[in-house]
């Protein structure tokens, strides 16, 4: 089969008259392998690295379509240097890198020396490559907040919640075993597209796998399940407690499992009952009757291998973190932890760092990290929606510089007016981009990144296995972008570290990342990946956490002044006379958050975004289906197309993909198409990680 | 040998891989889709079903398009059974778009050519018959399988032998579907 496989690509390769380079897709965060065919410089084809394990040969649509990121005119060709004074009309001119790279080593030196180093922070979206300035910014710089990405936009409080129970920051799904998968909030098919879980998740279905999905909306994955429970959006806490209790009083539970492995199981059975927490309790509150409840909560105990998973939707609103808490305690109550068939404790390649640092030439941080500082002791990552709090107003202390890289917070925070004040205010913001963004536009110098097909990146792979994946440049820069280590060096020789940046060539420091992989960096670039063995059962052996075991009581979060057990509590912003719908959100599998609406091969599938309300909210305010409505919250309104449903819980409205879409800058494509609807909300965070809630909005809609 | 699809809907996310797939191979430009997934709901609040369909040429047995075409520009390939167009022959007309149950013929002003899914055997373009196209190819959830019918009918006996037995039949499909979705024969 194997060998099979790998004529497949040469073969169509020839037929192409193109050369096949092994890669990853770096168009979303799943970053499945590929096999690049290339010709004259240009990508002609794209396929899935067949040999991978966590690729099963295929793509998604906006994987196939980035070829066109490599050729796109719309493409940041040189440095750019702002010329307008910040919150006028932006305008900028070309510049130079060495201008670039002096203007940012001048500003940073100035931070360093009138705020310290603290007053850098960077953000990013996990790219591999941003690990060049974790070193510079964090190490050499000495700020504690270089090593912050956009989690708290994303699945912050899932990994919050796998951190606190497992250890684990990422676990996967091994779902390909599984018997009985249960979905919360999770848009496994629609909106997250890792592929080789997309193709379990299939094939195990095929095989008698029962798949139900807990969602006010009826998701692409709630469409292919075998049920689908609408939830009222921000209760899917309740929902779980209710099925914790369930398990609990009916003796469902694994008892040599709990008592060994898992901290707090009698504790948490006596806070159930104290709390009052029973399907009868949870029923009205979500929506789901209460022998329904119960049905589910004895359906998923009983069939095994079971998964209970969750990943955003639960999370956008500020009683998220302890709904995601809740929603995985019932993997723990049934012993259905990182066995074949559940969710996956995977072990991670030990990459090592692209740079060698002497602890002499690092610069130990004199303040504690901003989500530290922040009173956000349990986040993962920087609470995003405080970030505003530290540059405009000086709290929890000043930060002055942000350097922003493969993100776009001005879109994708909640709460526009404040992120885009927040810049204004910034003495040094650092874009590093592909395009003209949004929060391109609000910072100082801008610098032109070379997309994943025109540079090298180092990552472990998101599978169940350790992995190591391996992109290559396929084409040549587009303009003057430089790749982000080659930028790192840039600003790294500016500020006389240039000797921790010694590499000439991305082979250089690949080999370095590589030295505890047992493969060389030139079979890698055959294979385009490594795996190593999938492993099953690390609970018994023990886990990362304070206890060692799976923390159904988190010492950690009693200790923070939060409940060690999960609760459920009212999520902050519930709908009134005013404004009677709750504002939800969800995604698009075709686009990938902000980066790919600039493609007109995504945007012929899926050109615009649109708002989805219930047939009967739809009768209520005289809403029909395609036209134009005006959605408004107390805070801001937007114009966007309507879509009539059957499928959403009445009472709320969904924004598919309101963060990206509605550009006003970033190219010809994508500017003008379809509506942002970030604006509506305002700063809600989750009390326990900072999560931004996103879901915390009411609104009304009328005809436009 | 009749080539064609097999189409799981009960696999189909709606990610329009395929659409893309076939887009990239095939080189189309914007504008005519080749290949199109349309979604298909029905019920009421809960009770609410969806559908995916992946459509593109059927490459009927006997193919409505070929019928109609008047300058004869549409033929059926004896050794394959896959439906061509030769578009120095095609005058644009549109005959053929308005004869095909599927709207799979394309006729926009981009080539004002009649073009369709080729099964991946445009010119210069040709996808040797063993290999998967490129729609199949990319399916993330494995829900399009291509191959002669005699083998697709192996991907699920039972069904497809009820399918196979229509399959023959004058102006049906060379589609095999799973037993969620089936199409009427055309109305006389």
């Amino acid at each position: 089969m194997t060998a099979m496989n790998r004529d497949v690509g040469a073969e169509l390769a020839r037929i192409k008259g193109a050369k096949t380079i092994k890669s990853f897709c770096y168009t979303c965060p799943w970053q499945c392998p590929t096999e690049v065919f290339v010709r004259d410089d240009r990508i002609v084809y794209q396929k899935g690295n067949p040999l991978s394990p966590n690729n099963i040969g295929a793509r998604c649509a906006k994987g196939m379509a980035s070829w066109y990121v490599s050729r796109d005119p719309d493409r940041l060709k040189y440095p750019m240097l702002r010329t307008s004074p910040k919150g006028d009309a932006p305008a900028f001119r070309r510049a130079s890198w060495d201008e670039a790279f002096d203007f940012i080593a001048a500003k940073l030196k100035k931070i360093a020396d009138t705020w310290g180093p603290e007053a850098v922070a960077l953000t990013c979206h996990h790219d591999p490559n941003t690990v060049f300035y974790r070193h510079l910014l964090g190490d050499l710089y000495g700020s504690p907040n270089a090593g912050y990405a956009h989690t708290s936009g994303c699945e912050q409080d899932r990994r919050a919640a796998c951190l606190t129970l497992f250890g684990h920051v990422f676990p996967m799904h091994d779902f390909a075993n599984a018997r009985y998968v249960m979905l919360w909030g999770m848009n496994m098919l629609g909106a997250n597209q890792g592929l080789w879980e997309s193709r379990a998740l299939m094939d195990a279905k095929a095989k008698g796998c029962r798949l139900v999905v807990i969602d006010p909306n009826f998701t692409e994955t709630a469409q292919r399940a075998d049920e689908w429970v609408p939830v009222r959006p921000g209760t899917d806490g309740a929902l779980a407690l209710a099925m914790c209790r369930v398990i609990i009083d009916d003796k469902l539970y694994d008892e040599d499992f709990v008592n060994k492995y898992c901290n707090g199981f009698t504790g948490f059975r006596d806070h159930l009952h104290a709390r009052g927490y029973t399907p009868e309790w949870a029923a009205p509150i979500c929506g789901i009757d209460a022998p329904r409840i119960v049905r589910l909560a004895r359906e998923f105990a009983t069939t095994k291998p079971a998964i209970s998973a969750i990943f955003k939707g639960s999370g956008y609103y500020t009683n998220g973190t302890d709904a995601g808490r809740a929603c995985y305690i019932l993997d723990a109550l049934t012993g259905q932890v990182d066995k074949p068939g559940n969710i996956h404790l995977k072990d991670w390649a030990p990459l090592a760092a692209p740079v060698a640092i002497p602890d002499s030439a690092k610069r130990k941080p004199g303040k504690p990290p901003l989500h530290v500082a922040m009173g956000y002791p349990l986040a993962p990552d920087l609470p995003n929606s405080k970030l505003p709090e530290a540059v405009i107003d000086g709290k929890p202390y000043p930060v002055k510089g942000l350097f922003v890289h493969a993100t776009n917070p001005v879109m994708s925070d909640p709460n526009r007016d404040r992120v885009m004040e927040m810049f204004r205010r910034l003495e040094l913001g650092v874009a590093l981009e592909l395009y003209m963004s949004e929060t391109a536009l609000e910072c100082d110098v801008v610098l032109p990144e070379t997309s994943f097909h025109e540079q090298a990146e180092v990552r472990n792979g998101m599978w169940l296995g350790p992995q190591v994946i391996l992109c290559q440049p396929v084409v040549s820069p587009v303009g003057e972008a430089k790749p982000a280590y080659a930028i790192a060096q840039g600003i790294a020789e500016r500020m006389g570290w240039g000797q921790h940046f010694p590499y000439r060539r991305w082979e250089d420091w690949a080999e370095l990342m590589l030295k505890d992989i047992p493969i060389s960096l030139d079979e890698l670039k055959e294979t385009g990946f490594w795996a190593g063995p999938v492993k099953y059962d690390r609970v018994p052996a023990g886990l990362s956490t304070p206890s060692g075991k799976i923390e159904i009581f988190s010492q950690a979060y009693a200790d923070a002044g939060f409940d060690g057990y999960p609760v459920y509590g009212e999520r902050s912003v519930l709908p009134d006379k005013d404004y009677p719908l709750q504002l939800t959100h969800s995604k698009f599998s075709m686009h990938c958050n902000i980066v790919t609406q600039n493609n007109p091969y995504l945007m012929e599938v899926c050109g615009e975004n649109w708002v989805e309300i219930n047939r009967l909210d739809a009768l209520k305010y005289g809403i029909q289906d395609g036209a134009n409505v005006v959605v408004e919250s107390p805070k801001d309104k937007i114009v966007i197309k309507a879509k009539v449903v059957e499928g959403l819980v009445p009472g709320c409205v969904s924004v598919r993909h309101g963060h990206g879409f509605g550009h006003w800058a970033m190219g010809s494509v994508a500017k003008g198409r379809g509506a942002h609807s970030n604006n509506l909300m305002d700063t809600h965070t989750s009390p326990i990680t900072g999560a931004n809630c996103y879901n915390e909005c009411k609104v009304r809609v009328r005809p436009a | 040998m009749q080539y064609g699809f097999y189409f799981d809907s009960a696999r189909c996310v709606k990610c329009h891989a395929c659409e893309v797939a076939c887009k990239t191979w095939n080189e189309i430009d914007l504008g005519p889709r080749w290949r199109e997934v349309v979604k298909i709901e029905s019920g009421t609040f809960p009770n609410v079903k969806a559908m995916n369909v992946s459509m593109a040429c059927m490459h009927c047995g006997d193919a409505p398009c070929r019928n109609a075409c008047p300058v004869s520009a549409i033929t059926k390939r004896v050794e394959d059974g896959i439906v061509v167009v030769d578009q120095n022959k095609c005058i644009g007309c549109g005959f053929c778009v308005w004869a095909c149950p599927f709207n799979a013929p394309q006729l926009t002003t981009v080539s004002s050519k009649m073009e369709k899914c080729t099964f991946c055997q445009s010119p210069g373009k040709e996808r040797p018959l063993h290999l998967p196209r490129a729609c199949e190819e990319i399916c993330p959830t494995g829900a399009i399988i291509t191959g002669p019918l005699a083998e697709l009918a192996k991907v699920n006996r039972e069904k497809a032998a009820r399918r196979l037995a229509g399959a023959d039949l004058k102006g049906m499909p060379n589609v095999v579907l799973d037993g969620a979705q089936r199409f009427a024969p055309p109305a006389e």
